[in-house]
């Protein structure tokens, strides 16, 4: 219509009327967070789940830079410009000048909040009526969100990441946070904050494979009144599943501080002098049996969801039996196939095994570089976890700061020559068990603390079968034909309880690793000088 | 305690009983090596998996060596209670533990006490000592 039809009197007609209020209200829908043609969970809220990223000009610096070495020109993301107070824009100049040495995230620290969602790496949102979990493939932090207006059991504890709780408002996700810690920066170009940050994120789906993101900075210690950054958060359509980007990790391997293993590490052969690998060795062992009610989803499906510690007697130290040696406790042995309870090893790596023992060898465990702790380790570090069901996933955040995702729609693994710490993990429900089998892995994990060896060969099947309210009965039998002569299997409980994660920054203060290498160099310049 | 401990942490305090290592102790720490330590306080890290208390011990000279001790994890301190206010810098601890192998100031702590006789959290990784602190 063309100007001409302003005045036309159809235009004051009741149908054009109801047209013109219903365009108004469309608007204020529109304006209120309220999209149009945007996927919706089963309760009405938008469907937020799926792979992210952040666009592009949110990724490095929050404000206009000039390119500077490191860094592109980048255009603003914030609302204005950052209301620093006038001690703090010094501050905040030094840390730009001093940006390589001093930014946290270039010694792998955990990156804050809102930091972490404008990082150059992917990460997946879960949702669930009580939570929203994200899990991201930078270094595998996660966050885990409860909808609720309920304090926490830790209210005032820092942490980097800060304590979060989540509402909807209409189709707005909103989330508070609180008790960040003041060492993390807001971005590579050293903005900052105090530990008196708070946070308010706003998820408000624009469309299926858009999310606008907000979040307005509150610091009365460092600026002179809130401020709003804001982006767009694209949906990731071309990715199978997120991958492991472990910075730490990746930063020792480059140096030489954390040494390749050719005898586990992918992709390493079976060695000629094994014995052949009986595959079909091995129990049936019948499903643990309920005892009591066990939850359930409104489907009808299990409901294993919630905070667990495995009792896992030790596990992390020996799975074999073991009585308690210095500094090390006992361990109660876990494996119930062999009936005998020892692990059937080929001969070099049981030796392998009795060799990491040794002072000299405690350097080279994983978990004492913080690394991740692989599949089923991560279940018994001993640390607690968490797990969601969310839609076609169960996801398992352990709270030594990693996440495994165990897709209930995939029907194959990843190509072979794709190799991840907790592999590639595919599940689906067997009557009221989970079973899992998991792939892809890459070699580099240990069994516990003394050494027990698995390869990147290792193929893991767990079953997690809930027997009451409170308890999930765990089998794991490991399949793998470089270590081992046959497949085995352990079995421990995990316990429910009503307790929430609580945050592991294990490279933060990680006194031990040089004292672990300076055990270890002494050890080697010896065996030199003879 | 100063705190009032939940029953969700006291209940995971008489169960989990989890040492929440991350390495190996013993290739850390010298059996051969016990310390027997009072000073004060000057800092204490609530890190994970493992917290440290930092101690200014005055050998019989006045020579005064800050020693780094290595507890258990902050998060369990945290479930059993315990907060960054319960340990201010200046509090006199007497501690028992191991040296590091390499013969740093370093240690790992059986035990911990006040010097009115109260025990604190202390923490090794070696769940029989652990067992007798609780």
């Amino acid at each position: 219509m063309g100007n001409e039809s302003l005045n036309n009197d159809r235009s004051r007609s009741p149908v054009a009327y109801g047209r013109a209020v219903a365009g108004l209200v469309l608007s204020l829908w529109c304006a209120l967070g309220y999209a149009q043609n945007i996927p919706r969970t089963p309760d009405g809220k938008p469907d937020l789940q799926g792979i992210w990223k952040a666009e592009a000009s949110a990724i490095a610096a929050l404000q206009t830079n000039a390119a500077a070495g490191d860094m592109n020109a980048v255009a603003s993301v914030v609302q204005g410009s950052i209301p620093y107070q006038e001690w703090a824009v010094t501050q905040r100049q030094t840390n730009f000048a001093n940006r390589l040495a001093e930014d946290p995230l270039n010694k792998c620290y955990l990156p804050g909040v809102p930091r972490i969602m404008a990082l150059d790496y992917p990460y997946q949102i879960f949702q669930t009526e009580a939570h929203v979990a994200m899990t991201f493939q930078w270094t595998q932090v996660f966050r885990l969100i409860p909808l609720t207006e309920e304090p926490s059991l830790y209210e005032g504890v820092e942490a980097w990441m800060g304590r979060a709780r989540g509402r909807w408002e209409g189709d707005t996700l909103v989330v508070e946070l609180k008790d960040f810690n003041d060492r993390s920066w807001l971005d590579a170009s050293g903005n900052f904050h105090s530990a008196a940050l708070t946070v308010t994120e706003r998820y408000s789906m624009i469309d299926e494979d858009t999310i606008r993101y907000e979040a307005t900075i509150n610091d009365p210690e460092v600026y002179s009144e809130p401020w709003t950054l804001s982006y767009e958060l694209e949906r990731q359509k071309d990715l199978v599943r997120l991958m492991e980007y472990q910075c730490q990790a990746e930063k020792e391997e480059l140096s030489g501080d954390f040494e390749r293993d050719e005898r586990t590490w992918y992709p390493a052969p079976i060695p000629e002098e094994n014995v052949a690998f009986d595959a079909t060795a091995g129990r049936e062992l019948p499903l643990p049996q309920p005892t009591g009610t066990i939850r359930r989803l409104p489907d009808g499906t299990p409901d294993i969801s919630g905070y667990y510690m495995a009792d896992a007697g030790g596990a992390n130290y020996g799975l074999e039996s073991a009585d308690n040696r210095f500094l090390t406790p006992n361990s109660r042995g876990v494996i119930v196939d062999p009936e005998h309870g020892g692990l059937p090893y080929q001969d070099w790596a049981r030796a392998e095994r009795l060799d990491r023992e040794k002072p000299h060898r405690g350097y080279d465990d994983p978990t004492a570089h913080c690394f991740v702790a692989g599949v089923p380790r991560s279940h018994y570090v001993p640390s607690p976890f968490f797990i969601i069901q969310a839609k076609d996933f169960v996801v398992v955040l352990h709270e030594r700061m990693s996440w495994r995702q165990i897709s209930l729609t995939r029907t194959e693994h990843l190509p072979d020559d794709i190799r991840l710490w907790q592999g590639d993990s595919i599940g689906r429900w067997e009557g009221d068990t989970l079973v899992v089998e998991s792939s892809n892995f890459n070699g580099k994990a240990w069994l516990n603390e003394s050494g027990d060896v698995v390869s990147h060969m290792q193929k893991v099947r767990e079953t997690f079968t809930p027997v009451d309210e409170n308890t999930v009965i765990y089998r794991a039998t490991i399949s793998d034909p470089i270590p081992y002569t046959r497949p085995w299997t352990i079995e421990m409980p995990f316990n429910r309880s009503e307790d929430e994660l609580l945050e592991v920054a294990c490279l933060e203060d990680n006194n031990d690793l040089q004292h672990l290498k300076d055990v270890r160099d002494e050890w080697r310049a010896a065996q030199q000088a003879n | 305690m100063k705190h009032i401990v939940s029953l969700t942490a006291l209940s995971l305090l008489m169960s989990a009983g989890s040492a929440l290592a991350h390495h190996s102790f013993s290739a850390e720490y010298d059996e051969n090596k016990p310390i027997q330590l009072t000073g004060k306080v000057t800092e204490m890290k609530w890190s994970n998996p493992h917290g440290w208390i930092y101690l200014d011990v005055e050998d019989e000279n006045g020579q005064v060596t800050n020693w780094a001790l290595e507890t258990s994890a902050a998060n369990g301190l945290i479930r059993r209670g315990w907060r960054k206010e319960d340990l201010p810098p200046g509090t006199v601890l007497k501690v028992e533990g191991w040296q590091a192998r390499n013969g740093s100031p370093t240690g790992n702590i059986r035990s911990v006490t006040f010097e009115d006789g109260r025990r604190l959290f202390a923490g090794t990784s070696n769940q029989n000592v652990r067992e007798d602190e609780k």
